[in-house]
């Protein structure tokens, strides 16, 4: 105990200097402004960002390159709300429930809550990493290759059985994105699959293109030609329409709390993140809901959830980042080349050798998410504004961040070939109303998945049996059974009760 | 406009030059300014922040303040090293692109493609010696295997019952160059970097690993690996109570170089220049430490002697290759 009050106490005197500050403060509000612009992500900021910290003190790079992924978290819902246009991929999950609450007027409450929950949830993820970050370095040890396949087939069945449209597209989705995820060098063998002769596919479709691609490009595109389609007004979005109802505040509680605990779980184990923590989240959420109807429709603890669980995620993504060198998700991999660069090698010494890092990192978490609530709550309207400069000002520029920052990752140009597919995959993909986001989630996890099946089966020397009987992998196995289970169930009685509702309906109308 | 500047300075080097231009040799010479005046580009083989950068980031930032030249790093990841190679291999030879990798990596690339983009020996030209550094053979440090005597029997008793891990291609020729040396049989587990092996090595998933330096160097020191044998032909001074299998009667030497490379055909009084500038910075106690935390050692070495070395290690890598039965693509 006495432990952790001197790190503390070192974390405060390391995060409370006024050049810490300041680049706390830089990268939060960095972050918030790209992550309210739809299209740019956290992840080409910091992609582009990253050489400009090459002269800056390591802690101080670090707390500004965090402080916009984290940022980022925040300014994303704002779009999401107003537009319908997740301005981060984990924030997408914030239209189902957003958008109809902002088309029924209700914005303000949205953004309010959002920001409320996003705090709520990076505090408490920022204490889970005070507490089990050297704990869960000992822990992660004990996780082989049937625990980590286990674990993405949990997320996988998680992913795609929630829906905002049709599980079964869900699932497709995630099989193209598992397909795609076979591009490249077969680690096992040593082969190109499915290169057809382009070395640069021999690392793999660029994560960075795809996911731009996806989440960036088709926006832009749809709407080339259109001069008019905003509805957003600063001036809609005043303090008093932001406040929360009594209902509300009963509605949110509850989801912010078990958003949060599946985002922290989520969040810490590698591989998975925010994007999967907040539709885990957002599926929990309407399982327990004793009214599923409602969602869809501008649910309140659709929006609290996600986001609690997202920025609690963004928090203790960083455990396994910082205890064990492992990237959570592919921005801690570009965080932990961050810390490369500045001569610091991850692994558990980069809390035992550099615990002024560490510990100052995780106070400016502190800082940096009191700083957003500011930025979210009484300065919303600059955000807002920003949304409404005309698309044909806008877009012409996120098109050009978009570039840059692909280009920047690989300085290869068949990376934009990349980019452009899948911008143009994405416009039809949305038109057909196929969600993106499981299919860059099987991209991300389809090779992990494949390695680690292919590794548990050569050490148990091809007994299937050891996903059941190993007792980390058996758990999730045994939990991803339940989902399945559950969503089943869940399925059967939303239709009884919908059945139930449309008949009342029908009892109610009156008859000519 | 164009020809209007183009004569006005040959004008201008006419009246100039005078004396100097009597001897007509030294007009190219003269038209062009001395290297280098212009930012030099540093290529590197992996995306930026990997540990690869950081050592060319090193090179790149100590001779910038050594010479007061700017350099430049660009990041040209891809194919392991394929792509940067060629890359550099086309550009033009002028000694403002140089190709800061593994040399032994560039020379192993040669035998894994059926049509390689270059040849290493006759499409670059060494500059300068960086650092020489093996692959390692490690356990788990709760492993009942304390030495490399010990591993050596087990794997020959518990034949293919026995696995091992390995990351990156220069791991997996060191692993199939020992177990042919020693009769082994093992089952192979292939990871796709040292650190993701780390898990599985630390809780006995496997019974041995084959490693790149900084994984196997750093985890030791955090007390997770036991370093058994290095891939060196040799003890190494930066870990001398590892012992080399050679000295178990195997024939391996297998050794990472890194080295700065240039397009073939550059001129040699610019190599010259570039190498000179290498060999100040490596000289520095600063570098030699630095490099020592990689798990290597380092390389003074002549531009001949790294050419001489590429040429070796492509022979070496032709064979390694066809040893580990790798395909080529």
């Amino acid at each position: 105990m006495s432990d952790f009050v001197s790190n503390l106490s070192l974390g405060f005197s390391v995060a409370f200097s006024w050049q810490a500050m300041a680049y706390c403060f830089l990268g939060v509000s960095l972050g918030t402004f790209i992550g309210v612009l739809p299209g740019i992500g956290s992840l080409a900021a910091i992609a582009m960002l990253l050489p400009l910290t090459f002269g800056m003190e390591p802690t101080h790079a670090l707390i500004m390159l965090a402080g916009i992924y984290y940022g980022s978290n925040y300014g994303g819902s704002t779009a999401s709300i107003l537009l319908n246009l997740p301005g981060t991929p984990s924030s997408a999950v914030t239209c189902i429930e957003g958008y109809p609450m902002s088309q029924q007027g209700r914005a303000g409450v949205a953004l309010f809550m959002t920001a409320i929950a996003s705090f709520v949830g990076s505090i408490c993820g920022m204490l889970i990493m005070a507490i089990f970050s050297p704990p869960i370095a000992a822990l992660a040890f004990s996780f082989s290759a049937p625990d980590f396949f286990s674990l993405m087939v949990l997320g996988m069945i998680a992913a795609s059985t929630l829906a905002s449209g049709s599980p079964i597209k869900g699932l497709a989705m995630i099989g193209l994105g598992l397909i795609m995820g076979m591009v490249g060098r077969d680690l096992y063998s040593g082969l190109l699959r499915f290169s057809y002769g382009v070395d640069e596919l021999y690392e793999g479709l660029p994560l960075v293109a795809v996911a731009l691609g996806i989440f960036g490009l088709p926006e832009v595109i749809k709407n080339a030609g259109q001069i008019t389609g905003r509805t957003v007004k600063a001036k809609d979005i005043s303090f008093r329409s932001m406040l929360p109802t009594r209902d509300d505040w009963r509605r949110s509680w509850g989801a912010m709390g078990r958003g949060t605990a599946l985002g922290s779980f989520f969040g810490a184990l590698p591989g998975t993140g925010g994007l999967l923590a907040s539709f885990m989240s957002y599926a929990t959420e309407r399982r327990l809901s004793k009214e599923p109807w409602r969602f869809g429709k501008g649910a309140i603890e659709g929006i609290a959830g996600p986001e609690a669980a997202n920025n609690a995620a963004v928090q203790t993504a960083f455990i396994p980042t910082l205890t064990l060198g492992i990237p959570g998700d592919i921005v801690m991999a570009i965080m932990l080349g961050a810390l490369t660069i500045h001569g610091i090698q991850p692994g558990v010494s980069v809390i035992n050798s550099h615990p002024d890092l560490f510990w100052g990192l995780l106070v400016s978490f502190l800082f940096g998410n009191m700083m957003l609530l500011v930025l979210n709550i009484p300065l919303i309207g600059l955000w807002v504004r920003m949304l409404s400069i005309p698309y044909w000002v806008l877009y012409p520029f996120i098109v050009a961040f978009i570039c840059i920052g692909v280009y920047s990752v690989n300085s290869s140009v068949v990376d934009l070939y990349v980019l452009i597919f899948f911008g143009f995959l994405g416009v039809v993909m949305t038109t057909l109303k196929f969600e993106p986001a499981p299919l860059v989630l099987g991209l991300i996890l389809g090779p992990m998945l494949e390695e680690n099946m292919r590794r548990a089966l050569t050490l148990s020397r091809g007994d299937y049996t050891v996903f059941f009987t190993r007792p980390i992998s058996g758990m999730f196995m045994a939990m991803a059974a339940l989902v399945l289970i559950w969503t089943i169930y869940g399925a059967i009685k939303a239709r009884s009760v919908r059945r139930d509702h449309l008949r009342e309906m029908a009892r109610n109308l009156p008859d000519d | 406009m164009n020809s209007f500047i183009t004569t006005t300075r040959r004008k201008l080097l006419v009246l100039a030059g005078g004396a100097a231009m009597a001897t007509a040799v030294t007009l190219p010479a003269f038209a062009q300014e001395a290297y280098p005046s212009r930012p030099i580009t540093f290529v590197c083989a992996f995306p930026a922040g990997s540990g690869a950068d950081v050592l060319v980031r090193y090179f790149a930032n100590a001779i910038q303040e050594s010479s007061g030249h700017t350099i430049i790093v660009e990041n040209k990841p891809g194919a392991s090293g394929s792509i940067s190679a060629e890359y550099v291999a086309r550009s033009d030879p002028d000694g403002y692109t140089v190709y800061v990798h593994s040399g032994f990596s560039t020379a192993v690339n040669y035998s894994l493609w059926n049509t390689p983009a270059i040849d290493p020996r006759s499409d670059l030209m060494g500059v300068a010696g960086i650092n020489e550094q093996p692959f390692y053979i490690v356990v788990g440090v709760d492993s009942e295997i304390q030495s490399i005597e010990q591993l050596n029997a087990y794997l020959l008793e518990a034949g293919d019952e026995a696995t091992y891990g390995v990351s990156a291609t220069s791991g997996r020729l060191l692993a199939a160059q020992y177990l042919s040396e020693l009769g082994g049989t093992p089952v192979e587990v292939p990871y796709r970097t040292g650190m993701e092996m780390v898990p599985d090595v630390v809780n006995l998933g496997v019974d041995f690993a084959v490693t790149d330096p900084v994984t196997a160097m750093v985890q030791e020191r955090e007390g997770r690996l036991r370093v058994l044998a290095t891939g060196a032909g040799r003890r190494l001074d930066v870990a001398p109570e590892v012992p080399s299998l050679t000295e178990f009667g195997m024939d391996v030497d297998q050794m990472g170089v890194w080295a700065a490379y240039v397009p073939a055909g550059t001129p040699q009084d610019v190599v010259d220049t570039l190498a000179g500038m290498f060999q100040g910075v490596l000289e520095t106690d600063d570098t030699q430490a630095y490099l020592r935390t990689m798990g290597g050692v380092p390389w003074i070495a002549t531009p001949a002697e790294v050419d001489e070395r590429m040429a070796q290690n492509v022979e070496l890598g032709a064979y390694l290759v066809d040893l580990a039965e790798l395909p080529k693509n």
